[in-house]
């Protein structure tokens, strides 16, 4: 008859729970990537003004990353990121056009720009809604839903512009989220980026819909079972990030000064590899947002600091495409490990 | 019979490991977080960027996307012409025509500080901020090929006279195609002025020829494939097609593919723009009928010679357009020295 | 003699031209560990589910503390106080154990926090301890994903789950078929103190020794029917008998 003890479970950090071993490692490879340009171009990567840049230039991608997170923490995935984007930047600046005399937005007060923003996150909503409703009603694989959703919604902004990118933007938001600044310098983009972040932090490790997000992702079918409704919290997590990509769609037109419809056919990818590099498995139940900060950014300072280095630009996609396998090789030595049994 | 677990030893030692990992990895996390925020606070310290040397005898030229053979002997003539004035070119390229690849390769050129950037802009509109802060940080800006709408940044444009080349290749066109027929035009992206250009000056010039009637513009997004499924959908649409005018490399590609999906490579005139290695051999062969050449390499050179001219206090031209001419698989050969290099 | 917890009078079960229920009963009483046998294709698995909600009955009556249940779902089973644990460890591997054992039932903070959806994990730690205290789940780590346990310590904590609640019964589906001998053990260690909880616990096994060893009461089934009732003191000999048909020695009538 075995002896009943008593065992204390002890209780982690909010630290420990937030980083974990795997956050850190790549935490120490930005540093020292970081690092090491700055010993490399002291005069030119050290600087505020690189920093600056490089917060701005990356805010937008770490939005959709922090939506992509939880997709893929439930295993499944979001190719449509980038033409949700440029959809939600051409419904919304079209509304704002539209809302204008003559079809000029340049001089658009702050409430047409609020009913812009409105609709680019709705618009951006509305396909992440089509993807869930497909993905966990309809059990299409999110590869394949995404993919059309992808086509679907630069098809939609393509033919509502026939093309052709918008014109007038309000100067009134261009000089506030595109380029201003907060508290002595911190460009508003980037406080957006990061109010979203800690957002999803708070969401993904701290609520119930964070541990479910992870539960499904974990064991969609013990998590059924135990009375979650995994569809409907589906269906939420690709509406997420489809309101994220509208938001982040709206920071593009206010950044750019116009929707950039040729453009953003690598987010997705570049989502998916700063979420994968972060520590976010592939196959589900497993990830930080901490990690995808870290995550997004590497790929985002090898680049800066390889331009700034004048290294050809052929090696970049190549430097990251090898950071991207390890993190993989690592997360899935790391399963191999955890699975024993 | 119930197997005891394991015994109190055991479990006192199992709790120091864990509490020691505890540890372990706490610390660690701590270095971790004040290791970064030491990096960046010493990227704060630095200075905002526009004061601080400018290097003058540095230029970088920053094309359009990498791996195109258009922009490839732009940057052959402009390293030679900057070799034989006495600077250092470096070339850095966007793997994509999209703005946001290439804003952050302006913003990181601008921290090396150049004396002149050499810049072919992917946007008209949307690159206009970054490359004006790299104007504010006291970097001469010359444009090459494409430009902004914005006239008031750079300090000369340099590029083919577009709407020329466009009228030549419908006037090559109707040539070709005996003056009758219905004409598609195939432009890459929207938004794009110089290929809009082209577009332009061609759709001008076939009012002339009134034999023949224009089918539209068709958009490729810069893709060879999309470009081959416009010109077979065309086909079926439309079987009077009789000349096709591919207004960038992509389009010209796409379309003989296209044309030879379909089968009818050579009944159906191509006039493709630009002298890529792969269009001349096309030229040479017969899947297309002529090509409108630009002169790239010339313009690399007029741009590091406005460059120069600027960083020495000299007069700049503020346009200058550079030659094009059209070429047949009759003459050729004798306009050799157009056709564009895949490698310098 | 007291009253069944769970009982099953005259069930049928078609599925499509196979009868896999031919009007079969069974019961279990509190506090009792029934062991549920019968070869394959007996219709163990069908009489299961139709008594934890996974299935309905074309025929017969379930009673539950003497009322007669419609069980229409799984959820709705357990809602009535039934669980079931299964084969294939239905647990999420990511999770540590405390959120395993309140996945689905987690507890939220108090005040404005908690209506905003952050959990409470001090107090489901806490409890978790307390609860696989009271049931001798011993587990080495407590605070990392259950995946990294072993196999068996992943069972007993799905089998601390099915108690947790206020259950009257808890089916227990092959629960050691894929364990090791000594992580077989101590399920069976588990099990047994779930019945000391006074708790219905109802073991479908293959496994005669196993059977033998934690079971109070062995009921066998048989082409869909039950054929036998045993006590734990059976040998071998009569169990196989029983399941094979040799032994019979039920009525025909219900």
């Amino acid at each position: 008859m075995s002896v009943a003890e008593t065992i204390e479970i002890p209780e982690r950090t909010r630290w420990q729970r937030i980083s974990g071993v795997s956050t850190l490692w790549i935490g120490v490879v930005l540093v020292l990537l970081y690092a090491g340009f700055s010993i490399w171009k002291p005069n030119a990567f050290p600087t505020r003004f690189t920093l600056q840049t490089l917060l701005i230039e990356t805010s937008v991608l770490l939005v959709l990353s922090i939506g992509m997170t939880f997709v893929i923490i439930t295993s499944g995935i979001d190719l449509s990121v980038g033409m949700v984007l440029i959809f939600a930047g051409v419904v919304g600046s079209k509304t704002m056009e539209w809302l204008s005399p003559g079809g000029d937005a340049s001089h658009a007060g702050w409430g047409i720009i609020a009913i812009g923003l409105v609709v680019s996150i709705a618009g951006g909503g509305l396909w992440g809604l089509i993807n869930g409703v497909l993905v966990a009603r309809a059990k299409i694989p999110p590869l394949i839903v995404t993919l059309g959703s992808f086509g679907a919604a630069l098809g939609a902004a393509q033919l509502i512009t026939g093309g052709v990118d918008t014109r007038t933007v309000p100067d009134n938001l261009r000089n506030s989220l595109g380029f201003g600044t907060l508290l002595g310098g911190v460009p508003d983009l980037v406080v957006v980026a990061l109010v979203v972040t800690l957002f999803g932090a708070w969401l993904l490790h701290t609520t119930r819909f964070g541990r479910y997000t992870y539960a499904i992702g974990s064991n969609a079918e013990a998590a059924r079972r135990s009375g979650i409704g995994v569809t409907r919290h589906l269906i939420l997590v690709y509406l997420m990030t489809g309101l994220l990509a509208g938001l982040a769609g709206f920071m593009n037109l206010a950044y750019f000064g116009t929707t950039t419809i040729a453009g953003h056919g690598t987010d997705n990818l570049d989502a998916i590899a700063g979420v994968v590099i972060g520590g976010t498995s592939l196959f589900g139940g497993a990830g930080t947002v901490v990690g995808t900060v870290i995550g997004v950014f590497i790929p985002s300072v090898l680049r800066k600091g390889f331009v700034i280095a004048g290294v050809p630009v052929f090696w970049q996609p190549i430097a990251v495409s090898i950071v991207l396998v390890a993190a993989v090789w690592f997360d899935q030595a790391r399963r191999k490990a955890r699975d024993r049994k | 019979m119930a197997v005891r677990p394991a015994g109190p030893e055991r479990r006192q030692l199992t709790q120091k490991v864990r509490a020691e990992m505890r540890t372990v990895n706490r610390a660690a996390v701590i270095v971790g977080v004040v290791v970064t925020a030491a990096a960046v606070l010493a990227g704060c310290g630095g200075k905002v960027g526009s004061s601080g040397s400018i290097n003058t005898k540095n230029l970088v030229l920053i094309p359009g996307v990498a791996n195109e053979p258009f922009y490839i002997s732009m940057q052959c003539g402009a390293q030679d012409e900057a070799k034989k004035l006495g600077y250092s070119l470096n070339t850095q390229a966007p793997t994509q025509f999209d703005a946001s690849l290439q804003t952050p390769i302006v913003t990181g050129v601008i921290a090396t500080k150049p004396g002149a950037i050499l810049i072919a802009p992917t946007h008209a509109t949307a690159m206009a901020a970054p490359i004006k802060q790299a104007k504010d940080a006291g970097i001469k800006i010359i444009e090459v090929d494409t430009a902004l709408d914005d006239q008031s940044i750079a300090l000369s444009s340099i590029s083919s006279d577009n709407v020329k080349g466009g009228q030549l290749a419908a006037q090559t066109l109707a040539k070709l195609v005996g003056d009758k027929g219905s004409m598609l035009v195939i432009n890459t992206k929207a938004g794009t002025s110089t290929t809009d250009q082209r577009a332009q000056g061609f759709a001008d010039e076939l009012k002339n020829h009134p034999g023949m009637s224009s089918l539209g513009v068709q958009y490729n997004n810069n893709d060879a494939a999309t470009a081959a499924s416009i010109v077979t959908a065309t086909l079926s649409a439309h079987p009077d097609l009789a000349g096709i005018f591919a207004t960038n490399l992509s389009s010209a590609e796409g379309a003989a593919t296209g044309l030879r999906d379909a089968g009818k490579l050579g009944q159906v005139k191509i006039v493709g723009f630009d002298a890529s290695p792969q269009q001349v051999q096309d030229l040479k062969s017969g899947v297309i009928q002529a090509l409108i050449a630009q002169d790239p390499a010339t313009i690399g050179v007029d741009g590091v010679d406005q460059a120069a001219a600027a960083l020495t206090g000299k007069p700049v031209t503020r346009h200058i357009q550079t030659d094009m001419v059209s070429m047949t698989q009759a003459d050729m050969d004798a306009n050799s020295k157009y056709f564009y290099k895949s490698k310098c | 003699m007291p009253s069944a917890v769970l009982e099953a009078e005259g069930l049928t079960k078609r599925y499509g031209g196979v009868e896999a229920l031919r009007g079969a009963n069974f019961q279990v009483f509190a506090g009792e560990v029934v062991a549920l046998i019968g070869d394959n294709g007996a219709g163990k698995s069908t009489l299961v589910k139709c008594l934890s909600g996974a299935e309905q009955p074309d025929g017969g009556r379930i009673l539950l503390d003497g009322q007669v249940v419609r069980m229409t779902s799984p959820i709705e089973a357990r809602r009535l106080g039934v669980e079931t644990v299964y084969q294939d460890l239905a647990v999420a591997p990511d999770l540590d154990p405390a959120a395993n054992l309140f996945l689905g039932r987690e507890l939220f903070r108090h005040g404005i926090a908690g209506r905003l959806g952050m959990l409470d994990r001090k107090a489901m730690k806490s409890q978790a301890a307390e609860h696989f205290a009271r049931l001798g789940v011993v587990l080495p780590r407590a605070d990392v994903p259950i995946g990294t346990l072993s196999g068996g310590q992943r069972q007993t904590v799905a089998v601390a789950r099915s108690v947790m609640w206020a259950s009257k019964v808890v089916f227990m589906d092959e629960p050691t078929a894929a364990l090791g001998v000594v992580q077989r053990e101590r399920v069976l260690d588990v099990i047994r103190r779930v019945r000391d909880q006074g708790i219905a616990v109802v073991l479908i096994s293959h496994n005669m020794p196993e059977v033998l060893s934690v079971a109070d009461r062995i009921e066998v089934l048989r082409l869909g029917k039950r054929v036998a009732r045993l006590a734990s003191d059976a040998t071998l000999e009569q169990l196989v008998g029983a399941m094979t048909g040799a032994l019979n020695t039920e009525d025909d009538a219900a």
